[in-house]
C-alpha cells in the first residue's frame, strides 16, 4: 500500500499523514447530527465492542463465583493474575508481533522512522525499550491491573459497593455501559493534566514520556503511582451505583485500550489494498510534543483548554506560541 | 580568558552531522549544517544532561535522543520541549581544515 498517497514522510523517515486529526462530534455546539450518525460506528468498532467481548469472556470462564470473590484467597487472585497477564502478552503482542517484530508493513504509515529495538538510550532498563516497556507492563502493571479487579469484586461480593442487577435497572446500567467510554476518557483526561505538572512529571510521568518512539508495549509503561491512577478508573463503578461487570468492562476499557494510542503507525495494513485507522495519532502528536493532547479527542477536552493539536501546521504554530511564551518565561527566571 | 581549540578535521563532521568534542571537564557538540558551515553549542541537553551527539541533526536543529527536543544549533535556541531554557553557542573557525572553537 503507498502510504504517500495519505500522508507524507520527512527527511528521518517520520509519517505525518495529510489530514488533520479531529475530535469526536460528541459534545460539539451547535449538534452536528449527521456527523454523529456517521462517527457512531466508530464508538463501537472495534475497540469498544472486543473490550467489551472480553470483559462477558472473564465474567462467564475466568472469574470465580461470588462466594470465592468474598475472601482473598491466593488461588483464585494467582489465577486472576496469570489469566490477566497471558491476555495482555497475546493482545498486546500480537500488534508488537506483526508491526515491530516481522515489520509486516515496513515503516509503512509509521510515525517515528526509526525502530525502538534499534535505539539504545539510558532512559530504559537494559538501554532497551522494549525490555524497560515489558518489565514495568508485566513488573507493576498487571499486578497493579489484578489488584484494582480483585478489591473491586471483593467489594461487590461482600456488599461494600451496591450490586445493581441489570434486570431491575436496565435502563440505568445501559446508560453506563455506554458511556464508559466517556468516564475513561474524563479521568484520563484529569489524571494526565494531574501528572504533567512539573514535580508530578518529575516524580510519575517521565517514565511513560521516556518512550518518545512508542510502539505496543508502551502503552502501560509507566510509572506504578500511574499505573494505579489510570487503571484505578475502574474505582468510579464503587461509587456510581454499578455492576461488577461493568467495573469490569471499565478496567478493561483502561488496560486492554491503552494499545491503540500507542501502536506507533497512522494505519494498520490488513490486506495490500486495506488498512484500518488506528487512531493513534492524537496520542503520538502528544508523545511527540508533550504539552498537547492530553485526552483522546473523544471530549474536546484539549480544545476547551487550549491545548488541542490536530497534526497541521496551523496546530504547529498555536503550539510554538505557547511554547515561545513558555521558553521567555523560563529563560527571564534563568538569566536574571 | 577565552581560547581557540581545535575540536576536529572538517571531513570528520558529515553535512548534516554532529560529533562530541571534550575539553577538560567540558564537552561540546560541534555541528556541520546542510551548507558546511560549522557551529558549537553546550554538549549536553538543557533539560536531562544526555549528550546531544548522539542525536539526530536535520537542517538546523539538532534532536535531543532522549526526548526529541530539538534546539537550533546556530544559535542555541530551544525550538520545541522538552527543553525550554536555551544552549549556550561557541564562537567556531576553520583553519587549514581544522575546525577551532573558542571557549571562555
Amino acid at each position: 500500500m503507498d502510504d504517500l498517497k495519505f500522508g507524507k514522510r520527512n527527511k528521518r523517515g517520520d509519517f505525518t499523514p495529510n489530514a488533520p486529526v479531529e475530535t469526536a462530534p460528541l459534545f460539539v455546539f451547535p449538534p452536528r447530527p449527521l456527523a454523529f450518525l456517521k462517527w457512531l460506528p466508530h464508538y463501537f468498532l472495534p475497540y469498544n465492542l472486543l473490550f467489551a467481548v472480553l470483559t462477558l469472556v472473564w465474567w462467564r470462564w475466568v472469574l470465580p463465583d461470588v462466594e470465592t470473590m468474598k475472601t482473598f484467597e491466593w488461588a483464585w487472585i494467582l489465577r486472576l493474575f496469570i489469566v490477566n497477564c497471558v491476555a495482555v502478552f497475546l493482545f498486546f503482542g500480537a500488534f508488537e508481533l506483526r508491526l515491530y517484530v516481522l515489520r509486516a508493513q515496513g515503516t509503512r504509515f509509521k510515525y517515528n522512522g526509526k525502530w525502538p529495538a534499534e535505539q539504545r538510550s539510558k532512559a530504559f532498563f537494559f538501554e532497551r525499550q522494549n525490555v524497560d516497556n515489558m518489565m514495568r507492563v508485566f513488573g507493576a502493571g498487571l499486578p497493579i491491573w489484578t489488584a484494582i479487579e480483585v478489591v473491586i469484586l471483593h467489594a461487590f461480593a461482600t456488599g461494600a459497593a451496591p450490586w445493581l442487577s441489570f434486570a431491575q435497572n436496565p435502563w440505568w446500567l445501559g446508560l453506563l455501559a455506554l458511556i464508559v467510554p466517556v468516564i475513561h476518557e474524563t479521568h484520563f483526561f484529569l489524571l494526565h493534566r494531574a501528572i504533567h505538572w512539573g514535580p508530578l512529571y518529575r516524580w510519575v510521568h517521565s517514565v511513560h514520556h521516556n518512550s518518545v518512539n512508542p510502539s505496543p508495549w508502551s502503552s502501560l509503561s509507566m510509572h506504578p503511582v500511574e499505573q494505579l491512577g489510570y487503571l484505578g478508573v475502574a474505582f468510579w463503578h464503587l461509587v456510581i451505583p454499578s455492576n461488577p461487570i461493568l467495573a469490569l468492562y471499565q478496567l478493561h476499557f483502561a488496560g486492554f485500550g491503552a494499545i491503540p494510542g500507542h501502536v506507533g503507525f497512522d494505519k494498520v495494513e490488513l490486506t495490500e489494498d486495506m488498512a484500518v485507522d488506528s487512531h493513534a495519532y492524537i496520542h503520538y502528536l502528544h508523545h511527540k510534543y508533550f504539552e498537547v493532547n492530553y485526552g483522546d479527542g473523544l471530549i474536546p477536552f484539549d480544545k476547551w483548554f487550549g491545548t488541542w493539536h490536530d497534526g497541521s501546521p496551523a496546530g504547529d504554530v498555536r503550539m510554538n506560541a505557547r511554547y515561545e511564551k513558555r521558553k521567555a518565561r523560563v529563560n527571564a527566571v534563568k538569566a536574571a | 580568558m577565552a581560547q581557540w581549540f581545535e575540536a576536529c578535521g572538517v571531513d570528520d563532521v558529515e553535512l548534516e552531522g554532529v560529533i562530541r568534542f571534550d575539553n577538560g571537564d567540558r564537552t561540546f557538540a560541534v555541528y556541520r549544517s546542510p551548507d558546511g558551515d560549522f557551529y558549537c553549542t553546550d554538549g549536553l541537553c538543557s533539560h536531562e544532561a544526555v549528550h546531544l551527539a548522539d542525536g539526530f541533526v536535520m537542517d538546523y536543529e539538532i534532536e535531543c535522543p532522549k526526548h526529541s527536543g530539538a534546539f537550533d544549533y546556530r544559535t542555541g535556541a530551544a525550538k520545541r520541549l522538552p527543553p525550554c531554557v536555551n544552549l549556550r553557542t561557541y564562537p567556531v573557525r576553520v583553519e587549514q581544515g581544522r575546525v577551532l572553537i573558542e571557549v571562555a
